[in-house]
């Protein structure tokens, strides 16, 4: 008997020792993973996991920023700015695969500690360890974008001086861009004259989007906000989806939480342009897309 | 004889100033406090300091005719006086610990060398009194601006809260530039949470009018308290029993004069039987200084009579008379016939008239709007309105989910709501400007405002339009409409519109729901009746 213990273990060491993650990367992993579930921190994990695991991502000693949306005054159930539940549970894993910091932060549209606060993120962050930091005017720094359109503009340091940006944008109705995503969500890493953005909001956001390099992007669809975007206002104006969508290609992440609201990705003119750039697949047929409920 | 100054009046006058010190840094945490720290509701405020003013709860319950029931608490102060004087301006107020502190750097930078027999009268605060209280009768309210606790208050919020501001921002700038992040960072991040404001119109004189107060005090010890302050003259005319009474032992005394001269009122203790029982703020400066503790305090029981202070029935009456004749001056004015657009006043602010007998410019609303929109007003409110808070988009607009401005003013002219109320109440209304607005006017996309739009639906609505260029082309673009009845003017449309020197769409006073003549459209919808 113990023999038989003893060889059976034996197998299973050399099976998983030979098998490792990296191996399977390429091959297996799918490009994005769509989870549906009750618990927002389960189906965030195995959005990751089915990805390849935090650690696929994240070094040892890496300094992460997590950024999440958080621009609005608004409290969770109004699906204004990202789950708090799922940020948490983001900035957990990065902890967990070994992060040496993770910073969390936004620039606000509204007020920044009512938003930090009503939000529910600052909270939740912090208790899995982050570091919340209110953007600091200090901090900006002019760099050159490189973009088509957006040449000089300020940043925040904070993304610059990261090792690795994981994106974790709220899923809304947005009523020039059609939809606020992940590319949408890098105006809210940078300073000054946001506003005038919205002069060519597809052109801003896909220079953005080429500018941020996120290492993951997980787009919260718990809790969807398909009316009075960018921020609602009543529950009536949200829909709960109980979905994330985690992935590296920001273009077909996107592409997909479009198609939450039932747009066809290529009536989007920033996913033509991003896909044109050559940022990501804009064809979701093209993309190997696995969907699981937990 | 033994040359001895008291031990027990030393150790008294020890207590004064550690009492002083506890209610001036009480008073500054809770300035300091008042901003959003995270509950939707404030708990303790320093509006508390306000209620035990018996001037504000007097002037403002003649001026708008209504009794705030807090002010109750300043009876408290009222029969404290009446029977142990003025301690109060000697112990607690946080203005007379103020120009005390600056009196005694005054005198030694011997910039201040106070005079053996100071004649200077100390009526004109009695008469600024009768000033005060008689416009009030008028409803006109003048109070908030000579009060110690709204003066103080007011140049904090306005010319302190900034420069503090200042200070974080350019230390946090100066430990980046030198490499020190960490200590960067926790300045920073210290300031975000404080959520100071930075900006306030009119800070030039408010901020100067506070250093003048302060610069007298190298003239005349306590300036402001011996000349000034009409709430220390309300608290002079009840000192009426004075229990602890001045007493020099002839014995003693050998007729130094330095009780007199070191008096922080001028009370004169010295010569026996001059002492001024009214203006004597029991500081225990006389008997503590006394070299051979010849003053003392003791108990007796027995009413005091107002002397040394030059007050005749006379010079009261023309200064009565004069103010009943002058007053009027501030309400000939046409803001009281007509609204006036930038007249904007913070949620719950009660009917113009009324807000304007409560409110006293204090500045506490000032210092809690999270987004700095509310300003001391200049012209906006007519000349009774100096200082009184309007909202000022450009600067700042109305958080949606804010009631901060209503639950911390002190008197009620903002009336206190809940959030839920507070999402309700019309402040104002947005109205585009076509000429500016890029869709009309450019041909040029943007909805910045629309996308601000904290209400649902929407009060901006996006219509199509097309704008003909000089190419011939039409150019169609989303452009805002304002549905009027939804709007509740808080004002972020303005703030963030890009147009930022002259913005495309303004928010003025009308339609406002405090006012019953400032209206817009005759038919007002139900709410509810553009829910989709």
């Amino acid at each position: 008997m113990e023999r038989r213990d003893f060889i059976k273990g034996l197998l299973i060491g050399s099976l998983a020792a030979g098998i490792s993650p990296r191996l399977l990367a390429q091959s297996s992993y799918p490009e994005l993973a769509v989870i549906t579930g009750e618990s927002p921190e389960k189906i965030t994990r195995s959005a990751v996991e089915l990805l390849g695991g935090m650690k696929h991502f994240i070094g040892r000693g890496d300094k992460v920023i997590i950024k999440p949306n958080i621009g609005w005054d608004r409290t969770p159930e109004m699906a204004a700015c990202t789950n708090p539940e799922i940020v948490k549970t983001v900035v957990a894993m990065a902890l967990e695969a070994g992060a040496k910091e993770v910073i969390v932060m936004d620039h606000t549209i509204n007020q920044e500690k009512r938003c930090y606060i009503r939000s529910g993120i600052q909270e939740a962050a912090r208790v899995a360890g982050a570091k919340v930091l209110f953007p600091e005017d200090q901090r900006l720094k002019k760099v050159n974008l490189k973009g088509e359109w957006l040449k000089d503009w300020e940043v925040y340091a904070d993304f610059l001086e990261a090792d690795k940006i994981i994106n974790l944008p709220a899923t809304k109705v947005h009523s020039l861009s059609k939809v606020t995503l992940g590319l949408k969500n890098w105006l809210g890493a940078i300073g000054g004259s946001r506003n005038q953005l919205h002069q060519k909001i597809d052109e801003a956001m896909v220079d953005l989007a080429a500018f941020f390099k996120p290492t993951l992007t997980i787009l919260d669809s718990y809790r969807i906000l398909f009316r009075n975007g960018p921020q609602g206002g009543r529950i009536s104006d949200t829909k709960l989806l109980k979905t994330v969508v985690a992935g590296t290609d920001p273009v077909a992440i996107d592409a997909y939480g479009a198609t939450l609201f039932d747009f066809k990705p290529q009536e989007l003119l920033f996913l033509q342009l991003a896909s044109a750039r050559g940022l990501g697949k804009l064809e979701l047929e093209k993309v190997r897309i696995e969907k699981r409920t937990v | 004889m033994k040359r001895e100054r008291s031990k027990k009046y030393r150790r008294l006058q020890k207590l004064r100033i550690l009492s002083q010190l506890v209610f001036f840094v009480l008073f500054f945490f809770l300035f300091i406090k008042t901003h959003y720290g995270g509950a939707d509701y404030l708990t303790i405020t320093v509006e508390r300091y306000f209620h035990f003013d018996p001037l504000l709860a007097l002037t403002t319950t003649i001026g708008s005719r209504l009794f705030f029931a807090a002010f109750w608490l300043s009876l408290i102060t009222l029969v404290f006086t009446l029977v142990f004087g003025r301690v109060v301006c000697g112990w607690i107020c946080p203005f007379g610990t103020v120009h005390q502190f600056f009196s005694f750097l005054f005198k030694k930078t011997r910039w201040l060398k106070p005079k053996r027999d100071d004649r200077l009268s100390l009526a004109p605060k009695y008469l600024i009194l009768i000033i005060v209280l008689v416009a009030s009768i008028l409803t006109v309210n003048l109070a908030g601006y000579l009060d110690p606790l709204s003066f103080l208050y007011r140049s904090f919020a306005v010319y302190f809260t900034p420069l503090l501001n200042l200070v974080f921002s350019e230390s946090a700038n100066l430990a980046y530039v030198s490499g020190l992040k960490s200590l960067g960072q926790t300045l920073g991040q210290t300031l975000g949470n404080l959520a100071l404001n930075s900006f306030f119109q009119n800070a030039l004189v408010i901020g100067l009018l506070f250093f003048a107060a302060i610069a007298l005090n190298a003239w005349k010890e306590r300036f402001w308290c011996r000349y000034v302050c009409p709430a220390g003259a309300l608290l002079g005319l009840f000192s009426r029993f004075n229990v602890f009474k001045l007493r020099i032992d002839p014995e003693k005394c050998i007729n130094c004069h330095l009780c007199s001269i070191q008096c922080q009122t001028n009370a004169r203790p010295y010569p026996i039987g001059e002492w001024r029982s009214s203006e004597c703020i029991y500081c225990e400066t006389c008997a503590a200084i006394c070299p051979t503790a010849a003053i003392t305090f003791p108990l007796r029981w027995q009413a005091e009579k107002i002397q040394g202070v030059n007050l005749s029935r006379r010079k009261m009456l023309l200064t009565s008379l004069t103010t009943l004749l002058v007053a009027p001056i501030f309400k000939i004015t046409p803001h009281r016939q007509r609204a006036y657009p930038a007249l904007i006043r913070p949620p719950g602010a009660l009917p113009e008239e009324k807000f304007l007998d409560k409110c006293i410019k204090c500045g506490e609303c000032l210092k809690v709007c999270p987004t700095n929109g509310l300003q001391p007003a200049l012209t906006e409110a007519g000349p009774e309105g100096l200082w009184t808070p309007v909202l000022v988009p450009r600067i700042g607009y109305c958080e949606y989910y804010c009631s901060l401005c209503s639950q911390v003013c002190p008197t009620g002219a903002i009336k206190e709501l809940t959030i839920e109320e507070k999402t309700t109440v019309k402040i104002g209304t947005a109205l585009v400007n076509k000429n500016r607005c890029l869709p009309y006017a450019l041909g040029e996309q943007c909805i910045v405002c629309e996308e601000h739009c904290p209400v649902s639906p929407k009060a901006i609505q996006l219509i199509k339009v097309e704008t003909l260029t000089p190419e011939g082309k039409i150019a169609t673009n989303l452009a805002p409409f304002v549905n009027v009845n939804d709007c509740i003017g808080c004002g972020i449309c303005e703030n963030k519109c890009v147009v930022v020197d002259e913005p495309a769409i303004r928010v003025s006073s009308i339609g406002e729901a405090r006012s019953e003549k400032n209206r817009l459209l005759l038919q007002v919808n139900e709410p509810g009746d553009n829910q989709p």
